[in-house]
């Protein structure tokens, strides 16, 4: 229990507080460096990201990072989509997305909910049918009326998953669905 | 007695009867609270735990269970510590037994009345100081009484020095004197409701100053007061060191004012701020060791007492945590940790490794230690004492270790990216917390056993009493000469320590305000004066801190280092933002770029705060990658700056919402999701909040409501609030049209339209280009 740093073990002062005396001990060196290297530490620290600008601060790395990320960007054209729906694995990579965010407000099967998300599975379309409207419509949302812009949140490529499954729901008519709203859509 | 020494013996008779109530409430009260934490915890992983009634919500009874452990358990538990330690290291009975009657009976009636309001949703929603202004200056009240009889005993004492436990004693008196106030400064609007003066971002950081600093100085410089006195007569062994004490205990009290920003990091706060939070807290760790290693160091040469006494082993363990918790929070402080971990369980567990771990097991260390000698008898059972700490010990650490693997979780989950986009969308927002539940579960029975642990110390305590009689100390004492003090004046003032702190804080000042040339000017004096305190200290060693010797003589100019020691980093961090306070971006025209709430949204807002919805949602995104997609852009300073009091925050049960306005969700989907969550979101652990659509909002106050914030600084006009009822039901009527149209049907009063208008308005705050920086 010996601490090599201190000298002078145990010499106890002589005034005692209802019987409880004190011994005037060595703040143990590993101590004293700790708190040491915290200060010093600290000083370059506001040195660093205060005074010169050396390091970046929080909302800069932010502002950088958000950057690089505007820089890629991806694009979903009628065509490519429709070359999508032929993939089945792709269309189930787009279910589960689907029944994760969408279901809340579209139904499991996609019939719909009154009050929330209109019937998918009918060919009747409020914002559109055509597969480019339909990729808009779950990206940017239409947020007065409740859907959300989910390109934020699921970013790019599991929005354009959750399209092509949209898509592989037209026109089932599921049991049940919601009434038809919006103009009709014929095509794929 | 002898005229030539003019000293005069006396027999005095201690206060114990005092102390004897305070251990009785804090034993209760602690019971009582920690069952409510229990019950708090079971409806985290099942939310019908409520049993449909609001006033068991979690959201109502989270605020009881902190207040009851902090103020009810721990705060009875410290002021039997100081009566009985006082007046036994002072040589003197306590000055007034009607000043401490009024003291330990006030205290009881608060705590009532905090009971009562708190589930009723009566509350401020500050994070432990959610007592509204009518319990405020009772409790302030009190405080003073506390502080009066403290100090005049100080003066009625019959022992030259005063022993560091009083300095920790003073130390506390005085912090949580001002912090109370401060935080709780308000404007009443009804008997039951206020709106504090401070918004914003300014509200933050008061709040939290306070908030770390009742920590500091409510759960931990008492309770190393209450160490040094008990440790050392439990070990039967000296101190380890006196100038250990000394050197942690002025770094502690003036370090830790600073480190309360550690709260708020990657927030909208001022960046110096955040820095100063995190640097403070890190310099922190070292002074808060010092108090654990005096004290395990003290046990040297009583190790093996530590096998057979259950005190010791509570104090032994009570340290330990202490240590843990210390190293703990310094860690969470650095910047790129607390990304990780704040908002999550993380928190939960830090601080029950604190709150379980120090102060509950101290608090038993102490009581098994007292009630023997206050009933003049013999503990009724080690056996059953022993059961209670291993008891204890292993629901703690069930406890914590439960909340370290759910808090890490819920900070990786938050941020895990797939396919270029996030894993969990808020939509699966309880995918991940079913992760959290097994979780949830392990932690509501480590929980239970710390409380299982507790009854057995009832069980032991009441056998103990019924064993024996009351009994009050008694000794003899030597009554002081008043101490000639004015020859010790001139040493006080031009002591080298005094001197150097005054040098020190200049220095610190150029360099943190001086631009670069002051920045490296500073620098190198600053270098200087580090090398020169390290030089003093390692002197000071040597020459036994005769300097400290002599304000340990004098109470009251020990009291105004104190002063100046903590009012230092309050008075740094807060005068800029009360001074800069509206300094924010405004329109071309000049005009505030935030409109302030609708009588609707203000009434919404108000329901808010009362459910207690802060308990479990955040209003402040950071400025991650991840935030951005989840929750929109980073929240900016000036979007709170009409919130009186803000709501940033500090967990996230449940996802941000500072932008939920903008997320598409609309009434119907508000409506259906309080009413029952689960038919929107399955999984979800929330509670139903039904009983908002059958209960009124007073719609007739709501225009002393807006007159309140307009005297506050919110840009209402006379004409608004002339209109304020006409402006309320209009835009319910609106609410209540849309939801009539999906078929939900509502009356336009009802609590539930107002709390929608406010949800969907958060966020919305239209900044257009001809936004102009005045910063």
């Amino acid at each position: 229990m010996t601490d090599p740093s201190i000298t002078n073990v145990d010499v106890e002062r002589e005034h005692s507080f209802d019987g409880i005396t004190e011994f005037d001990n060595h703040l143990p060196n590993w101590w004293l460096w700790s708190f040491y290297l915290a200060c010093i530490f600290s000083v370059f620290y506001w040195g660093a990201y205060h005074i010169t600008g050396f390091a970046a601060l929080p909302t800069e790395v932010y502002e950088a990072d958000q950057a690089a990320l505007a820089a890629q960007s991806t694009d979903a054209d009628d065509e490519t989509l429709r070359a999508l729906l032929a993939d089945p694995n792709y269309i189930a990579s787009g279910k589960k997305i689907f029944d994760i965010n969408c279901a809340s407000c579209h139904r499991n099967d996609g019939g719909g909910m009154p009050g929330l998300g209109p019937n998918l599975t009918d060919k009747f379309w409020l914002h559109g049918g055509e597969p480019a409207s339909i990729y808009t419509t779950v990206t940017k949302g239409v947020i007065e009326k409740g859907m959300v812009a989910w390109e934020s949140q699921l970013g790019a490529s599991k929005c354009r998953k959750a399209t092509v499954y949209v898509m592989s729901l037209r026109n089932k008519n599921v049991a049940n669905g919601r009434e038809a709203q919006g103009e009709p859509y014929a095509g794929q | 007695m002898n005229e030539t020494t003019s000293l005069s013996k006396t027999r005095i008779q201690y206060d114990d009867g005092v102390v004897r109530g305070f251990v009785f409430w804090s034993i209760a009260w602690g019971l009582i609270g920690m069952l409510v934490g229990v019950l708090a915890a079971l409806q985290l992983s099942s939310a019908y735990f409520n049993f449909d009634l609001p006033w068991l919500t979690f959201s109502r009874i989270r605020p009881l269970h902190t207040n009851a452990v902090i103020f009810a358990l721990v705060g009875n538990m410290m002021f039997a510590g100081v009566y009985y330690s006082t007046q036994r290291l002072l040589k003197t009975r306590m000055a007034s037994d009607l000043l401490s009657k009024i003291h330990l009976w006030g205290w009881q009636l608060i705590i009532v009345g905090a009971a009562i309001t708190l589930p009723l949703g009566i509350t401020q929603s500050k994070e432990y100081a959610e007592l509204e202004w009518f319990l405020d200056i009772p409790v302030a009240l009190v405080w003073v009484v506390f502080a009066w009889n403290f100090f005049w005993t100080i003066k009625r004492r019959n022992e030259r020095n005063l022993y560091v436990a009083i300095w920790f004693y003073i130390s506390t008196i005085i912090t949580i004197a001002v912090l109370y106030i401060v935080n709780n400064l308000a404007l009443p609007v009804t008997g039951t409701k206020s709106y504090g003066i401070f918004a914003g971002a300014q509200d933050a950081l008061t709040q939290w100053w306070y908030g770390h600093n009742a920590v500091a100085f409510f759960l931990t410089t008492p309770i190393l007061g209450i160490m040094y006195y008990f440790l050392p007569k439990a070990a039967g062994r000296p101190v380890y060191s006196y100038r250990l004490s000394i050197i942690h205990f002025w770094a502690l009290v003036f370090i830790y004012i600073w480190a309360g920003p550690h709260h708020l990091l990657y927030t909208a706060l001022p960046d110096w701020a955040q820095s100063l939070g995190m640097l403070f807290s890190l310099m922190l760790w070292a002074p808060s060791w010092g108090g654990m290693l005096n004290g395990l160091l003290t046990l040297r040469g009583a190790w093996h007492k530590v096998r057979t006494d259950p005190v010791l082993k509570f104090f032994v363990a009570g340290v330990t945590f202490y240590g843990m918790a210390t190293f703990e929070g310094p860690l969470l402080s650095i910047k790129s940790v607390n990304a990780l971990g704040h908002y999550t369980d993380w928190i939960i567990g830090h601080v029950h490794s604190g709150a379980l771990g120090w102060n509950g097991f101290m608090a038993a260390g102490m009581f098994y230690w007292m009630v023997p000698r206050l009933f003049g008898t013999q503990l009724w059972s080690r056996t059953l004492a022993d059961w209670h700490f291993w008891i204890g010990t292993f629901g703690i650490l069930l406890y914590v270790v439960a909340m370290w693997v759910s808090g890490i979780s819920q900070g990786l989950l938050w941020a895990e990216m797939e396919d270029g986009g996030l894993k969990y969308t808020n939509a699966a927002w309880a995918e991940m917390l079913e992760k959290s539940r097994i979780m949830y579960m392990m932690r509501t029975v480590g929980g239970a056993l710390f409380v299982v642990g507790w009854v057995m110390m009832v069980v032991n305590l009441w056998k103990t009493m019924r064993s024996g009689n009351k009994v009050d100390g008694e000794a003899d004492v030597v009554v002081m000469k008043p101490e000639p003090a004015a020859a010790s004046t001139g040493k006080l003032v031009f002591g080298t320590p005094f001197v150097m702190t005054v040098l020190g804080l200049l220095i610190a000042y150029m360099f943190a305000g001086g631009g670069l040339w002051g920045g490296v000017m500073g620098f190198v004096l600053l270098v200087g004066f580090c090398v020169a305190v390290a030089v003093q200290v390692k002197r000071a060693a040597e020459s036994k801190f005769r300097w400290h010797d002599v304000i340990e003589r004098r109470p009251l100019a020990f009291t105004v280092l104190v002063v100046l020691a903590v009012v230092a980093g309050g008075v740094v961090e807060l005068v800029p933002g009360i001074v800069l306070q509206k300094n924010v971006p405004l329109t071309t025209s000049g005009a505030y770029a935030v409109a302030p709430y609708t009588p609707l949204e203000l009434e919404g807002r108000d329901i808010y705060v009362s459910e207690g919805c802060y308990v479990c949602h955040s209003q402040m995104i950071r400025p991650f990658r991840e935030e951005k997609m989840r929750y929109g852009d980073p929240s900016r300073i000036e979007e709170s700056m009409w919130d009186h009091p803000f709501q940033w925050g500090s967990k996230r049960t449940g996802p941000d919402l500072a932008r939920e306005g903008l997320s598409g969700n609309n009434a119907s989907w508000h409506y259906l999701h309080m009413i029952d969550p689960r038919s929107v979101r399955p999984k979800s652990n929330m509670p139903s909040y039904h009983w908002l659509a059958d209960e009124d909002v007073y719609v007739d106050g709501t225009p002393d409501k807006i007159k309140a914030m307009k005297a506050l600084g919110v840009p209402y006009d006379k004409a608004r609030i002339a209109g304020a009822i006409v402006e309320y039901r209009e835009q319910a009527a609106k609410i209540v049209a849309d939801l009539a149209v999906d078929g939900h049907e509502i009356e336009s009063d009802r609590k539930l339209v107002a709390l929608i208008a406010y949800l969907m308005r958060l966020g919305k705050n239209e900044l257009g280009a001809q936004v102009v920086d005045r910063r």
